[in-house]
């Protein structure tokens, strides 16, 4: 390297570095806004339907979101996801049951559990290709359901987890009161989509994408494929359970179906629905679906029917997601503006 | 200093690659031709790892690469481009270099840091410059031509700063006039580089002009080794390609 | 755990006959669906996500015909053929529009079709459970084999089912169509090359999986009891059949479904709490061990 170009090397140097940090800033600061516009929400809309409405999306949001790294960053299409949502719900709640820790300590024990049994299933299904990964973890989240339905001593069976969860008060934090657990629930969607956006954007983030589009190409610039799938495989599963987990308080109690495949099914779907190109997508189509799930069982109770066919039209009709047309379009209409400018 | 020490693979009962044993020397650079079937391919696969050796060595600076992973072999300075451009389709050109340069500083799985990296800037920089990509940076990789996309994959290769690039067709499916850009590139890239390059090759006209030393694979054995000259008036070349179609004619 | 009760059946001949008889029921059903499965991936390169909903369908179609007709080998044609139609259109007006599309889409389109199709059958015949109820002709004593209890039900399904996976086996190795279908599964690009209507192919797989999963509902029928979503497990447990005997062997189909039949069967007397768990344990050994399963080919 001649002296001209190590020059030029470290003007290179300083202007990038500037850019990541006060880029990062304005993502904190972005999740800050959101979250306090989030919390100010109940003092202009009292409606009790609407806090619970946000609980789940944050429940859902969560789960869709962690899917979204494995299924859009990653290409590893998980149809069993849904067992960590199943997972983190009943470890939460079965902790606070028997156990009688505080809320923190078994928040942090629930995901101590998900990682060792996402480490274990990530490392059984990770090497597989991608009809038998979707399918083995698919098997996995039959035989989660079929362990709490067969366990009745421990989990109450098809009856699930009765009798409330207790939520004892922890620094000034009731989470059985209901704006309390609006504004905690917030706050770990808030967090927890920030910490994914981070890590998408990240170097792994964007080691992940390269896996996605060509594994092979990946290995021989040096990367140790496996390793960076299991990586985001038991991350994926720490926000699902968090998702799973925000699921427990707020019906108090943990049901057979929270951990039933179909749960990995709409994960899926909502994905779809809101697109995986975009880091917002999973959260637009979290939305969509739930207010789409309120609605249908209000109409009628064949919900699967309805739902069934909205998602091939979106399957076979559009083939895209939502946010996948947005961007298509911001894209044309710059475009469009380039030609004319 | 790459030796190849009586190095074999066979599929079924077929020898692909049979006790190949060989010299590459620092620097040097290296055409390997052969017709089809001749055993290229996998000679390249073995030696990145992409198949494991039934036997034999792949020394690289005295340590013994046979039957490693490939992204081992890669960290020890092995790189290599494909004869279909492998690419990442829907990163573009810089984003490829950045997260190329990324997984050489073992920062692949870095997650508290936004992408891209600032260190590592300047070593993309420098190989688009070399691949004449700098100005196509922006473009995502599927958008490019089919001859960008090679120059992608080499550039990818190269990036990585390897000891050895080996370089499975580099003018595959391109017309006469991009094949000669093509392999003028890679020639200006080994003087300046000062890498050892071996590359598999088709067109004989480019291969007796360009390269230096030249390796004749037949069966999976080496049919013969040595310069252009000499490898032109080998009688077993000549028997090897006689009545396979135009080579001969390059050939003689 | 209950290991006692293990070691006391396999000392006792009765209990062993018993005990093995129900395990081949079991596994004979799920080599009908899986074999289905894993042709259909062999020649159409698609995991059927909707499978088990044939094998739901011709179990409710075995049960209307029987009801209406009184007769058992019509509920038994009614099931298998309804089906068959059935696969027919679901492939050439569904699946065939995702083919191209990447698997994402694949499971979407038969997720929406698992949701759809349990629904209808909500409709049609209710969400409470049914029962065909055992056939008068079968209303006979049982019979006894080395002291256990055999229902001559039973030989006659484990018959019918290894009828099927013979003549299914010989079709495809000495007929003409049988060796078009088995070229399709190795090279699609090639038969239409040669002027063969992929489509025709590829419908008619369809129809044949959809068939014999239908032929296995109406055969679980009389045993069974009939409930809308009841295929759902049927296709995990075939999807692990296929894994375990390699995707596209039917011969791989067939041990692999016996195996399970026998685990599930003897399993659930030494450890009742966790039959279906050893049965993925089995999965895990397999695809740790040999990941293309017992029979499955290198390109997997």
């Amino acid at each position: 390297m001649t002296e001209l170009q190590a020059d030029q090397g470290a003007q290179a140097l300083e202007i990038p570095h500037a850019q990541a940090k006060t880029q990062r800033n304005r993502d904190a600061l972005i999740a800050l806004a959101v979250f306090v516009v989030l919390a100010l929400l109940p003092t202009v809309f009292s409606s009790k339907l609407l806090l619970d409405f946000v609980i789940r999306c944050a429940a859902y949001g969560l789960f869709a979101t962690s899917l979204n790294l494995l299924v859009g960053y990653t290409g590893l299409i998980s149809f069993g996801h849904g067992m960590f949502f199943g997972l983190g719900a009943y470890g939460f709640g079965l902790m606070m049951q028997k156990t009688g820790v505080p809320v923190p300590v078994a928040f942090i024990a629930t995901l101590v559990i998900t990682f060792v049994v996402a480490l274990v299933i990530g490392a059984i299904c990770v090497r597989l290709k991608e009809i038998y990964f979707a399918f083995v973890t698919l098997a996995f989240q039959m035989l989660i359901h079929s362990t709490i339905l067969s366990w009745v001593s421990l989990t109450g069976g098809d009856q699930g987890l009765r009798g409330g969860i207790p939520r004892p008060p922890f620094l000034g934090i009731d989470l059985s009161n209901q704006l309390h657990l609006y504004v905690a629930s917030c706050a770990l969607l808030v967090i927890g989509l920030y910490l994914m956006h981070r890590i998408a954007q990240s170097p792994f983030g964007y080691t992940l994408r390269m896996i996605r589009d060509n594994a092979m190409r990946a290995s021989f610039i040096g990367i140790d494929v496996w390793r960076a799938k299991l990586t985001i495989f038991v991350l994926a599963a720490l926000f699902a359970s968090t998702g799973g987990i925000i699921m427990a308080l707020f019906v108090s109690g943990a049901y057979p179906e929270f951990a039933y495949w179909t749960i990995s099914g709409e994960g899926i779907f909502i994905n779809m629905l809101g697109g995986v190109t975009t880091f917002l997508g999973p959260m637009v189509g979290t939305v969509l679906l739930l207010i789409l799930n309120d609605t249908v069982t209000r109409l009628t109770e064949y919900h699967g029917l309805v739902l069934g066919i909205v998602i091939l039209f979106f399957a076979i009709g559009l083939r895209k997601g939502l946010m996948d047309f947005v961007v298509e379009w911001y894209a044309q209409r710059r475009n469009n503006a380039g030609e004319r400018g | 200093m790459l030796e190849i020490r009586s190095l074999s693979k066979s599929f079924g009962g077929v020898k692909a690659t049979d006790n190949v044993t060989l010299d590459f020397a620092d620097g040097s650079l290296t055409a390997v031709i052969g017709p089809n079937g001749a055993g290229k391919s996998t000679f390249f696969n073995l030696i990145t790892g992409a198949l494991k050796p039934d036997s034999g060595q792949i020394l690289l600076n005295g340590i013994d690469l046979a039957g490693r992973s490939p992204p081992e072999i890669v960290r020890h300075g092995i790189g290599r481009a494909f004869q279909v451009a492998s690419i990442f389709p829907s990163l573009t050109v810089q984003e490829t270099m950045l997260a190329a340069v990324c997984a050489d500083q073992r920062r692949a799985s870095v997650m508290h840091r936004r992408f891209p990296l600032a260190e590592t800037r300047d070593r993309a920089e420098h190989a688009m410059e070399l691949l004449g990509l700098a100005g196509k940076r922006n473009r995502t990789a599927a958008t490019l031509s089919h001859g960008d996309q090679k120059l992608l994959d080499i550039a990818l290769a190269l990036v990585l700063d390897p000891k050895v690039l080996l370089l499975d067709e580099p003018t595959a499916g391109m017309g006469t006039e991009e094949r000669w850009r093509m392999i003028d590139k890679v020639r200006e890239l080994w003087e300046t580089q000062k890498i050892t390059v071996v590359f598999i090759e088709h067109d004989m006209d480019i291969v007796f002009k360009i390269a230096p030393e030249i390796i004749v694979l037949c069966y999976g054995r080496i049919l013969a080794t040595g310069r252009p000259d000499a490898i032109r008036r080998n009688e077993a070349v000549i028997e090897a390609y006689l009545g396979t179609e135009h080579h001969t004619g390059a050939i003689a | 755990m209950d290991l006692d009760a293990l070691t006391g059946c396999l000392a006792s001949s009765a209990c062993l006959v018993t005990q093995t008889t129900s395990g081949f029921i079991i596994g004979m059903l799920l080599f009908l669906v899986a074999v289905g499965l894993t042709l259909i991936f062999g020649v159409l390169k698609v995991v059927n996500f909707s499978h088990g909903a044939f094998y739901m369908f011709g179990a409710y179609f075995a049960m209307t015909a029987y009801q209406l007709s009184g007769s058992f080998a019509l509920a038994m044609l009614c099931g298998a053929a309804g089906t068959a139609i059935l696969g027919l259109i679901f492939e050439r007006v569904f699946m065939s529009r995702v083919y191209g599309a990447d698997v994402l889409m694949q499971l979407l389109v038969c997720y929406a079709f698992v949701l759809i199709f349990d629904d209808v059958v909500r409709m049609i015949w209710g969400p409470e459970f049914k029962s065909m109820g055992m056939p008068a002709a079968f209303q006979v004593a049982p019979l006894f084999i080395a002291g256990g209890v055999v229902p001559p039900y039973y030989l006659l399904l484990i018959g019918v089912a290894l009828a099927a996976a013979m003549i299914l086996g010989l079709g495809l190795a000495r007929t003409r169509i049988g060796k078009v279908i088995r070229a399709a599964a190795h090279n699609p690009g090639m038969v239409s090359a040669l002027g063969i209507n992929t489509g025709l192919i590829y419908g008619g797989v369809f129809a044949l999986g959809g068939m014999l999963a239908g032929l296995a509902g109406a055969l679980a029928a009389p045993v069974r009891s009939l409930t809308p979503g009841m295929g759902f497990s049927v296709l995990i447990e075939s999807f692990i059949v296929t894994v375990i005997g390699g995707m596209g062997s039917i011969l791989g189909a067939l041990i692999g479904a016996l195996l399970i039949g026998l685990i599930r069967s003897f399993g659930s007397l030494g450890f009742p709490l966790f039959t279906e768990g050893l049965m993925y344990l089995f999965m895990v050994i397999v695809l740790v061990s040999r990941p293309t399963g017992l029979f499955g080919k290198e390109v997997a």
